[in-house]
């Protein structure tokens, strides 16, 4: 039953996107908060619930990144309604990438609530294949491109995932058999499995599959060449909810592989997301778009999250998880109103919004851009806090701290080049270029507002009890 | 017996693609591989009496040696595809890098063969299969060999699943092929934004 709830507003939205009526856009974003609904139901039933056997069972975390996938995907579909006023799309490109938005969600579904190996890769690899069409809407050579290098580059990396999962499922099927694939036996068995180095190099390549999806090292500028070449809503999904696809399957895999040797996973996850950060600190000095910028921006905070999770603070990765997952998107869609007057023009960006919409724009887009650089009361900032205090706890229980510290130093100079960057990228938009007059639509504004209150929402203290109680 | 000769067969149609300069020629050697591969899948369900791995072994004949090569030649037919595809490796070149690929797979796969049931050998050339395939996608400029290493990587995935852990489940043997299918839904959208751009 609950299945069927969660899919069937997918299913709804795909049947509506073949209507060819005028209104047809306003009932794909109702469809879009109808999936909101059997959501936040799942969000109050007790946990573990098994949606479908023991292949979908939801549990507090990925009824979480559901619940902030699905508040993501109205923001976005708001934000769809004006699309036409800012960028030339016909009505049948249109419809088709709703038509491909409702694959995609059934994808998520899949992936997210998965207690599968299997089930999440299928999940995932639905999800990826129906944005390479999103991306495809934008009617030029560099998006042609660009989704083929989305096709090529994302297909290798869902291998590498797969590659991994077959890998993990041989090294657990001696004891397990064929529910080697689950999730929840993996966990509860994970020190008996018979052969720990094969499950770690299962790990290991499922990982770097995972992390070359959100563009981690070595892959650092693909994403952002596609994000750039793409629609601005289609850069809001990618940051803003397939990367928590991605992201809730490192979660699962690594809960198992900390069981399995946590030196091992920990000085992995460590390096690789070091190395990604330093080279994403550099690559965002340099960032000349907003795009780019967000886009690279959003590398760095996943790395950020992958780190602090395996330090221990969960609480901490979650928090700035959903703190990621509805900054980034507001800052993507913001960018789609900030470049209708022409790309790149950082200069004066914010100048000329006026009205009580302009206004509100303006205003709710300097926060967002305050707060995606960890500013206080950001909860980025909180979560930035609680993050290195954890790797500082995990550090005492070893003879590192001293690494430790000059590690979380490092990170803090690397940190520090992206504030500066962000600040001088806020002050030009603000102070610099000529006042020309701009516009804003309502349902972008609703958009903005909506992740803003979510934002809200976030750090209210019954929120972070939610996230303390996760894991 | 039977295995070995097919295995062998898998790997040898691979790398006679890593070589092959046509378009349809390469289409074929795909479908061969995927041949053997169905073989194969149906061989080991046999021997281990796997009524999984049988229905997958027939759905790996059906989709993957006929449907998926004949849809990419109807595509390529529909959407004038270049059919000269030259390789950027040399053929000296990949004569070398070909047989050292082997050789780095068998000796990087080492410490997981001892760690899986069944013949060792089996997931080594699973695993060098994967490397080969990654060479045809990087050797090649043009998409359409690309989409054929990527496929081929998917059947390099597909027997290691089979001669790592004895058949994956059933469901995502299943789930695996209906994203195959995706794939060539959306590959087709492409060709036909493609054709629109160009024009």
């Amino acid at each position: 039953m609950m299945a069927t709830l969660l899919i069937l507003p997918a299913f709804a939205m795909f049947l509506v996107s073949f209507s060819k009526h005028k209104k047809a856009k306003y009932l794909l974003t109702v469809t879009s908060f109808a999936i909101l609904l059997p959501i936040v139901k799942l969000f109050w039933l007790p946990k573990p619930y098994a949606i479908w056997g023991e292949y979908l069972v939801a549990d507090k975390l990925d009824t979480y990144i559901l619940l902030v996938s699905s508040l993501v995907g109205i923001g976005v579909t708001l934000a769809l309604l004006t699309l036409d006023l800012h960028v030339k799309i016909s009505a049948k490109s249109y419809r088709r990438f709703y038509r491909f938005f409702a694959t995609f969600w059934v994808g998520l579904i899949f992936s997210i609530l998965a207690n599968h190996m299997g089930i999440y890769w299928i999940g995932l690899e639905l999800a990826t294949l129906s944005t390479v069409y999103m991306i495809k809407t934008n009617h030029s050579l560099a998006a042609h491109k660009e989704a083929w290098n989305y096709m090529i580059v994302g297909a290798i990396a869902i291998s590498l995932v797969l590659f991994g999962i077959i890998l993990m499922y041989a090294s657990a099927k001696p004891i397990l058999g064929e529910d080697a694939m689950r999730f929840d036996l993996l966990l509860q068995k994970a020190q008996d499995i018979p052969s720990p180095f094969l499950f770690e190099m299962g790990f290991a390549i499922s990982t770097v599959g995972m992390f070359v999806k959100m563009g981690f090292f070595p892959m650092n500028l693909w994403l952002a060449n596609i994000e750039r070449a793409s629609f601005y809503p289609v850069a809001a999904l990618f940051s803003g909810i397939l990367e928590s696809a991605v992201i809730v399957g490192f979660f699962r895999f690594s809960e198992i592989a900390m069981k399995v040797n946590y030196a091992h996973l920990f000085s992995f996850i460590f390096v690789y997301a070091l190395l990604t950060i330093f080279i994403v600190a550099f690559l965002l000095y340099r960032a000349k778009d907003f795009m780019r910028l967000f886009s690279l921006s959003g590398v760095e905070h996943m790395a950020l999250i992958a780190l602090f999770w395996v330090s221990g603070g969960t609480f901490a990765a979650l928090l700035h998880f959903g703190a990621h997952a509805f900054l980034k998107p507001a800052l993507f869609l913001s960018t789609g109103v900030l470049e209708s007057q022409g790309k790149y023009h950082i200069a004066g960006a914010l100048k000329g919004y006026v009205g009580k919409r302009g206004k509100l724009f303006w205003f709710t887009v300097s926060l967002f851009l305050l707060a995606i650089i960890s500013l206080p009361p950001s909860p980025m900032f909180f979560s930035e806090i609680y993050g290195f205090g954890a790797m500082i706890d995990m550090a005492k229980k070893s003879d590192h701290i001293l690494a430790m510290i000059g590690a979380i130093l490092l990170l803090l100079l690397l940190l520090s080049i992206i504030f500066y960057r962000f600040v001088t990228v806020y002050q030009s938009m603000k102070y610099e270029g000529e006042t020309v007059e701009k516009r804003v639509y309502t349902s972008e504004i609703l958009a903005l507002l909506l992740f803003a209150v979510c934002l809200g929402f976030l750090m209210t203290p019954a929120s972070f009890a939610f996230l303390r109680s996760i894991v | 017996m039977g295995i070995d000769f097919f295995i062998g067969l898998f790997l040898a149609t691979l790398i006679v693609a890593l070589f092959t300069a046509r378009l349809y020629r390469l289409i074929l050697w795909y479908s061969m591989n995927s041949l053997a591969l169905g073989i194969l899948a149906l061989m080991v369900g046999k021997s281990l009496d796997d009524e999984a791995m049988l229905i997958t072994g027939v759905a790996t004949l059906v989709i993957k040696a006929v449907g998926i090569p004949y849809m990419l030649k109807y595509f390529s037919e529909k959407f004038h595809f270049v059919r000269q595809i030259q390789p950027q490796i040399k053929t000296h070149y990949a004569i070398m890098l070909i047989p050292a690929i082997l050789v780095f797979t068998f000796y990087l796969s080492e410490p997981i063969t001892h760690m899986v049931e069944g013949n060792a050998n089996y997931v080594a050339v699973s695993i060098s299969s994967l490397f080969l395939s990654l060479l045809l996608m990087m050797e090649h400029r043009h998409v359409a060999p690309k989409i054929i290493g990527f496929l081929s990587m998917e059947n390099a995935l597909f027997l290691l699943g089979i001669t790592a852990t004895g058949g994956m489940p059933m469901l995502v043997e299943l789930g695996i092929f209906f994203d195959l299918l995706m794939a060539i839904v959306v590959m087709n959208l492409l060709f036909h934004k493609e054709e629109e751009v160009r024009s």
